[in-house]
């Protein structure tokens, strides 16, 4: 007798005072002060909730959380290759849905996460992540997007912007920006081409409210679902620990990070800044960027302009114009 | 009632998988053994068999949606051929290492270059040495029971290890032979539900694969090493059950042919085997003392079996369907383990190897004789000249 498989309707939450209290990334873990990924990894579990499986593809997150004997996580987690991390999690979630319909387990099926870094999401596991989006599992991949390979000594990855410093793309007199090459764009890359997609999403650890109900939806569309999480680093990116938060913010008040949800077709957006402020304001906190000249600076401006202009990311308010250059 | 039917190695290994409940398959496409995913394609299609059939995107995937489908606690199935092996070896230590006894069907084929589609034991004997459990085919039949086999044996809480259940591509693949399908009631007797000690489970959460330090990271090896070592008793164990339910006559790790009063044996394992035996038959019927002794097993592999078997014979001529290019042997892998094999035995047997059915070439039944002629000069003159002879391209024996 096939047994129905239910999946959880987790409520959306009002006010950050109504945010569960309960932690399923728990302290025991060794990433840096400051760390985005971290941060935004407690709040995603939060929002999951007890009935979740965490896969964690190599980044990170798998290295400096999952020590052996004192892993932070207190629901399921399984650690995957940084290539593999949409097929495993695919497997997770085939296999609940056979063995909850041939009655071999009870219960809902549990919310299948792939915790992946910008590298596991977009570069060498774009191919799986691509696969279970296209599949049509119900399971939700999150890109936690430091904007580099941050674990192995911060190199350039796909999502690294224009003008890092990073190991692999110093500045030096021949090439003196650094990286050359502009950022893949993971949440688009996902609309594109899947359409068995339900939702994807971008957040930011700067509004923890917006993130948590983002990874609640995400978990209640049966389907496919996709969060690109802003997770600034403070080491990779050269910024005191302290500001975090700060420049989180900053990349949305910049516009060189957009907060937006995309549901059946459609796009709306949060925390939209009224005025953007320049690049500038949040280039020059980073030592990443430090390098840069005002030719760079005005390559990077004219870079996120036509980001803000581009179809499939309407603006419903009119952009005022960045600030002349000083 | 059990019935005979003639089935491809493909066809046999997809009755087995249905008979097994497997419950996620994975699958891509290459030749040749991609039939075995038709033939589930098919019976997931058609109702006679509840299972989840993923498309994966590359072997690579194949083997990680089955690694995670494992994971939470499901009967899982995969397969592949040639550079579709290969392309998946990142998963198969994590798979292995992690203790998870995913089954891949592998139907060899030749690696690149160039384009070949022949059968050549090169691609699975690349990844012999991960902990996984292995053995060949020599006809459908054997596909289909070494299916089930390795499943009881993979899924034993003391071995908890994947296997590779391996059949030459197109020579068992893709020619039919008699299989006798069994009662499922036999199966079920043989075969327990798969469990797994700490699945992934909200109820119990668990940590799969967390990071460890250098020195933690040998009693892991270790640990993997006696999964291997405590296998063999189990092997014994299901193979004592296996013939006994379905009225089979197995050896569990070599079994033997027209050995007794034999100077010189084929050593041999997989598809060849067949031909090597009426090779072996019309050599007999010449007055020539040879027999033949097949591997079952290849890991773990069986040292003490391979020694006792062979060391009754003058010489042995191992038939190699691989290469290890650059090799101590100069020429396939096996030969390597035989002598190893043999090292501690008093009286050791000469022994030499036989490059034979490389690119999914035939070895047709002169090409034994010719082994056969070979041996017989070896034990002439009382030594092996050489540890390898690229069948057909010798000047002569």
């Amino acid at each position: 007798m096939a047994v129905a498989v239910k999946t959880q309707n987790l409520p959306l939450i009002k006010k950050i005072r109504n945010i569960p209290k309960e932690e399923y990334y728990v302290p025991g873990h060794r990433t840096c002060a400051g760390c985005g990924p971290a941060l935004q990894y407690k709040l995603v579990a939060k929002a999951a909730g007890p009935n979740t499986v965490f896969l964690g593809p190599t980044g990170c997150m798998y290295v400096a959380n999952a020590s052996y004997l004192c892993t932070p996580y207190a629901v399921p987690w399984m650690h995957t290759q940084i290539t593999n991390g949409g097929a495993v999690a695919s497997g997770v979630e085939a296999a609940y849905q056979v063995l909850i319909r041939k009655g071999k387990r009870e219960g809902e099926l549990p919310n299948v996460i792939c915790m992946a870094g910008d590298g596991g999401s977009v570069d060498i596991g774009l191919q799986a992540m691509s696969a279970m989006m296209y599949r049509g599992h119900d399971a939700l991949f999150i890109c936690y997007d430091n904007e580099a390979y941050a674990n192995t000594g911060i190199q350039t990855s796909p999502t690294t912007p224009y003008g890092s410093n990073t190991t692999f793309t110093p500045p030096g007199p021949v090439i003196p920006e650094g990286k050359k090459l502009f950022p893949k764009d993971p949440p688009q890359l996902v609309i594109g081409g899947h359409p068995a997609v339900k939702y994807v999403a971008t957040a930011s650890v700067a509004f923890p409210v917006d993130l948590m109900n983002k990874v609640r939806k995400a978990l209640n569309v049966q389907g496919p679902a996709f969060l690109h999480i802003h997770a600034p680093c403070p080491k990779g990116w050269k910024f005191n620990e302290s500001k975090t938060i700060e420049i989180a913010k900053l990349a949305i008040q910049t516009g060189m990070w957009n907060l937006y949800e995309w549901e059946n077709g459609e796009y709306k957006y949060q925390h939209k800044p009224k005025e953007y402020k320049p690049v500038r304001e949040y280039l020059k906190l980073q030592g990443r960027f430090a390098h840069l000249s005002e030719a760079h600076i005005a390559k990077q401006q004219a870079f996120v302009d036509a980001k803000l202009k581009a179809p499939g990311i309407p603006v419903a308010i009119p952009i005022s114009p960045p600030r002349a250059e000083a | 009632m059990a019935k005979e039917m003639e089935l491809s190695g493909c066809a046999a290994s997809a009755q087995a998988a249905r008979m097994a409940k497997v419950e996620v398959i994975c699958s891509y496409p290459i030749r040749p053994y991609t039939a075995l995913m038709m033939e589930l394609a098919k019976m997931v299609a058609n109702g006679e068999l509840d299972a989840e059939f993923v498309y994966g995107e590359g072997e690579h995937a194949q083997l990680s949606v089955v690694a995670g489908a494992s994971a939470a606690g499901a009967r899982v199935l995969t397969g592949s051929s040639g550079v579709g092996v290969t392309y998946a070896f990142e998963t198969y230590s994590p798979i292995a290492g992690g203790r998870l006894p995913v089954q891949m069907m592998i139907a060899d084929r030749a690696l690149d270059p160039p384009g070949d589609f022949g059968s050549e034991h090169t691609d699975a004997m690349s990844c012999r040495d991960q902990g996984w459990l292995m053995g060949w085919a020599e006809n459908p039949q054997e596909a289909f029971d070494n299916s089930l086999i390795n499943y009881r044996i993979g899924e034993d809480h003391r071995v908890l290890l994947p296997q590779y259940v391996c059949q030459d591509g197109y020579f068992v693949s893709h020619i039919p032979g008699k299989v006798v399908l069994p009662e499922q009631s036999q199966v079920d007797e043989f075969l327990p539900p798969y469990t797994l000690p700490h699945p992934l489970d909200p109820k119990h959460p668990v940590s799969h694969g967390p990071q460890i330090r250098p020195d933690q990271g040998t009693v892991m090896d270790l640990q993997r090493a006696q999964a291997m070592l405590d296998a063999p008793a189990v092997i014994q164990e299901a193979i004592g059950d296996f013939n006994r339910i379905f009225g089979r006559n197995y050896s569990p790790f070599v079994e033997e042919y027209m050995t007794d009063d034999a100077e010189m044996a084929f050593f041999i394992m997989g598809a060849h085997t067949m031909t090597a035996r009426h090779a072996v038959k019309h050599l007999r019927s010449q007055g020539v003392k040879i027999g033949l002794v097949k591997l079952r097993f290849l890991r773990p592999w069986p040292t003490q079996e391979v020694a006792e078997a062979l060391s009754k014979f003058r010489a042995v001529g191992v038939v190699e369907t691989s290469t290890s290019y650059g090799g101590a042997m100069r020429g396939g892998n096996l030969l390597h383990e035989v002598r190893a094999s043999l090292y501690d035995v008093p009286q050791r047997p000469l022994t030499t190897s036989f490059m034979a059915g490389l690119g999914g070439e035939m070895v047709p039944l002169k090409e034994f004789y010719y082994m056969a002629e070979v041996l017989a000069k070896m034990i002439k003159d009382g030594k092996a000249s050489k540890t390898v002879y690229w069948v057909g391209f010798e000047a002569e024996a």
